[in-house]
């Protein structure tokens, strides 16, 4: 019998993003009330429209109530004991990295996401976020001469406000759900893309999230709006050092494809899931939702999900145009005492739509992974199809694994299809495995990566590569 | 909601015994159940007020039996018609509880209740006389088949309860049948415990009038090495619920479950299914299938728990759901909470509608549009009634449904 405490050796690994940047920050003090918001958006320097936009949402957020249907185990969070603006301290106004502080640099150095001209990634363009502002895009010149816009948010808000003000919370609303409120209320940075009419972005976009203070929460939001005809692959990443207190990331993503264009979103979220005990970690609280708005559109979500001490997350894509297309690919890992419910919804509203939804959910340790979605086939979505997979794999006798598929149809000319199963990693595939020479670890990095990789190849190339090295560091050891 | 607001104000029943006393008071605090909780969350608001809206007072009629007894080797009830059975035979027996047995099993059970998940049960013990309690204890193994009948009458509410004790060794086939009158609710709450070594084969028919209602809860304890199987069949109700709970006390057991709900016009009919395995080896093959025609609605939600001490439970669990109309809805939400880890659990889930490359061929083969695709129904409908075990020489079910329809 294979002991299981050698599998689970395997999956406990330190967390090595956890070291704290020493910086000086600006941080404004806890608490949020009208004056908090008004003080970040002068701070931001902000058009009225905007300030509106952001009390609109706080108004409404206040007469929400925090939703518990999740079933996560968690406790109640303080919203008046969080900074709501952190931001390093720099000089007014930077035109080129070098007058970036170099401690930033090395920080995002260190987490393997080079700025530096002479380092950069190639074939990468990044948008790199420390706590509450953005510090440096990447690429923007060679991008500018394909008319593509890639920006923080804060930037946008500036030198593209038409965009902002017409699209900005156009697919998730102000009052869409509690965290979406909170978010609209208090937003700090984020990303901003835009392809124009007929363009294939030249290079993946990439934005990298950097939580550094243990007492400010993470807001940011996210905006790519891609003309007719145009496609892009987009990639975020997250990192967050240790700290024992838990730390709030509440962000929302909204995607709008026009006829024809594609944007496929891809995330590695990585924040810090706290110790063995469950002390410490961040509640990641985010709205991902893409708008298919029009015809032939496609969005396709992929995720690998590996920490955060609770997650709640469920990218979305609301099917409008005609044979518009949505995925959903996602691995979840939990491991010690982390919760995850995560999932998606495919709202099928335009005719001859078509879903797919890969799930793969591993839970470890005490761990508690939910897989849980909604497939919703409209009146006038005929012709529609959608198929769902959501497997689990339990290691370990204390884990659970739920699915909750919530499946809706009101017209007959469409099909739905649902599959779930769960399994364990089997010893007669370890055992044959170990008996043709490979060792252990390798053997379950082989099985689990097996398990894994209808999400995988969706993965674009240089994320593949980092979502292995994730998967390896939380699942496979030393071993590669 | 007439109902409830005698249950506020204390008038429901002028005189309640015991356990209508406890459940009342259960009640009286908080008397509907939960709307936004997941368990009744889908259900119709104003057919459900609709459900509350018969008096409890009228004088019971008696029931119209859908078809023959056949042969004297059949034993039927009539739960509130003919409580008093005991029999002794050489390879079986039936007996009649005792009063104290029943109210003591009923206490027990509503201990653990609570007022969301159990709510159908609570109103059916508030309810339900002495009469109409008809509680058994079974044994033996060549007992033969059981038809127990159960209905309400018109303009009514009525409430009748089933309790059944199987005995170890016991073998037994059981159709129980749940008839709805014009303009009536009935609230039907059902009590199985299964000894070890048992296998009960359980049919479960349940057919309305024009606007009844129904409440059918099922509450079926297995302890080891004991098998149970279900097939269930609902149809024309305008409003129904049927509501399973399984517990395999001590894992080691079976469970097969069957059921199919037909909804047309304005329908509403709805299975909520939990099932529980409470030991390690325990075994649940559920198939669920909704036909829905006409502006109606089906929903079925079927819930698997494997706690850490059920270790190589085998769960499956499938629901097959046809969408006929461009104006029916279908709901459908089959979950698994998995801890234990060497488990094989699995569920699935389609809606569609009729199969159209089945249907080109059998056309293609000189059939016309209606006659395959009345074939194709049959076929449908047939994996699962072919489970209920009544003859089609004695009650042909598929031939009334495709009549209904």
């Amino acid at each position: 019998m294979v002991s299981e405490n050698l599998v689970k050796d395997v999956v406990s690994e330190p967390y090595k993003y956890g070291f704290v940047t020493d910086i000086e920050t600006e941080k404004i003090s806890k608490g949020l009330n009208e004056d908090t918001i008004r003080l970040i958006s002068e701070k931001k320097e902000e058009p009225e429209y905007l300030l509106n936009f952001r009390l609109n949402a706080f108004r409404k957020w206040q007469k929400m109530e925090e939703p518990n249907w999740a079933d996560l185990g968690y406790k109640k969070i303080n919203y008046q004991d969080i900074i709501y603006y952190s931001a390093p301290k720099q000089k007014e106004k930077i035109s080129s990295l070098d007058e970036v502080d170099p401690k930033l640099l090395e920080t995002f150095d260190k987490l393997g996401i080079p700025l530096t001209e002479q380092k950069k990634l190639t074939n990468v363009a990044v948008d790199a976020v420390f706590d509450s502002v953005s510090i440096a895009t990447t690429f923007r010149k060679e991008l500018a001469e394909h008319g593509v816009i890639f920006c923080s948010i804060s930037e946008a808000v500036k030198d593209h406000s038409n965009l902002i003000e017409k699209y900005l919370g156009s697919v998730v609303p102000a009052n869409d759900n509690y965290f979406a409120a909170l978010n609209s209320a208090v937003f700090s940075d984020g990303s901003f893309v835009y392809i124009p009419k007929g363009v294939k972005c030249p290079m993946d976009l990439s934005s990298y999230f950097r939580i550094n203070s243990g007492d400010s929460g993470q807001f940011e939001r996210t905006l790519i709006i891609a003309e007719e005809s145009s496609s892009v692959s987009y990639l975020e990443g997250c990192t967050a050092p240790m700290f024992d207190t838990n730390t709030l990331h509440a962000a929302v993503v909204e995607l709008i494809a026009l006829d024809d264009a594609s944007i496929k979103y891809s995330t590695v979220q990585n924040w810090y899931a706290g110790n063995e005990e469950g002390v410490g970690g961040i509640f990641n609280f985010v709205t991902k939702r893409g708008k298919c708005l029009g015809k032939r559109s496609k969005i396709s979500w992929s995720q690998v999900e590996t920490g955060s001490a609770i997650t709640w997350k469920y990218p979305s894509c609301i099917l409008l145009g005609e044979e518009s297309v949505g995925e959903f690919y996602s691995v979840a890992l939990t491991n010690n005492l982390q919760q995850a419910d995560t999932g998606t919804k495919m709202i099928h509203i335009g005719p001859r739509t078509k879903s797919t939804i890969v799930s793969k959910g591993i839970s470890a340790g005490n761990s508690i992974n939910s897989y849980r979605g909604l497939v919703k086939m409209g009146s006038k979505a005929s012709g529609s199809r959608n198929y769902s997979q959501c497997d689990s794999m339990l290691i370990g006798d204390q884990a659970a694994a739920n699915t909750f598929p919530y499946i809706q149809s009101q017209q007959p000319n469409s099909e739905i299809e649902h599959e779930a199963s769960t399994c364990r990693i089997s010893e007669d595939q370890l055992f044959y495995l170990q008996s043709r020479g490979i060792e252990f670890e390798e053997a379950v990095s082989m099985m689990v990566s097996g398990f894994c990789r209808d999400v995988f190849n969706q993965l674009p190339m240089e994320f593949a590569a980092e979502a292995d090295k994730l998967l390896a560091l939380k699942l496979e050891g030393s071993v590669g | 909601m007439q109902i409830i607001e005698e249950i506020k104000n204390n008038e429901l029943i002028s005189n309640p015994n015991e356990l209508q006393k406890i459940c009342l008071n259960k009640l009286k605090l908080n008397p509907l159940p939960n709307t936004k909780s997941e368990y009744w969350r889908l259900s119709n608001k104003s057919k459900f007020s609709r459900f509350l809206d018969h008096s409890n007072k009228n004088k019971e009629s008696k029931i119209n039996l859908p078809y023959k007894k056949a042969s004297k080797n059949i034993i039927r009830l009539i739960i509130g018609e003919n409580n008093s059975i005991n029999l002794e035979e050489e390879n079986y027996s039936i007996k009649k509880l005792r009063e104290k047995e029943v109210v003591d099993f009923i206490k027990k059970n509503i201990s653990n209740f609570n007022q969301n998940d159990h709510w159908s049960d609570l109103l059916n013990h508030c309810l339900s006389s002495k009469e109409n309690i008809l509680g058994l204890n079974i044994s033996g193994n060549k007992i033969p088949p059981l038809e127990i009948f159960s209905a309400s009458s018109p303009d009514s509410l009525n409430a009748k309860t089933l309790i059944l004790f199987f005995e170890k060794n016991s073998k037994v086939d059981l159709l129980q049948i749940n008839l709805g009158n014009e303009n009536s609710s009935l609230s039907q709450s059902t009590y199985f415990c299964l000894e070890e070594n048992t296998s009960v084969n359980h049919g479960v028919v349940s057919y309305g009038e024009s606007k009844s209602n129904l409440l059918n809860s099922l509450n079926v304890i297995q302890k080891a090495k004991s098998e149970y199987s279900l097939g269930s069949l609902h149809f024309k109700f305008n409003y129904a619920r049927f509501e399973i709970s399984i517990n395999q006390l001590d894992g080691n057991a079976k469970t097969n479950i069957k059921g199919i709900q037909i909804t047309k016009n304005n329908d509403q009919i709805a299975t909520y299914t939990q099932m529980k395995f409470n030991g390690p080896n325990g075994f649940l093959n559920q198939i669920n299938k909704s036909l829905a025609d006409g502006k109606s609605h089906a929903v079925f939600e079927g819930s698997i728990i494997v706690p850490k001490i059920a270790q190589k439970t085998d769960a499956s669990q499938l629901s097959r759901n046809l969408l006929l109309s461009r104006h029916a809805k279908i709901d459908t939400k089959p979950q698994l909470e998995i801890i234990a880890d060497d488990v094989k659990c699995k569920h699935g889930a389609t809606i569609s509608q009729l199969n159209e490359e089945e249907l080109f061929y059998m056309r293609s083969r000189g059939l016309t549009l209606a006659e395959a695709s009345k074939l194709q129904l049959s076929s449908y409908i047939q994996e699962i009634i072919s489970s209920i075990p009544i003859s089609k020489d004695r009650w042909d079910l598929l031939d009334k449904i495709l009549k209904e329809n």
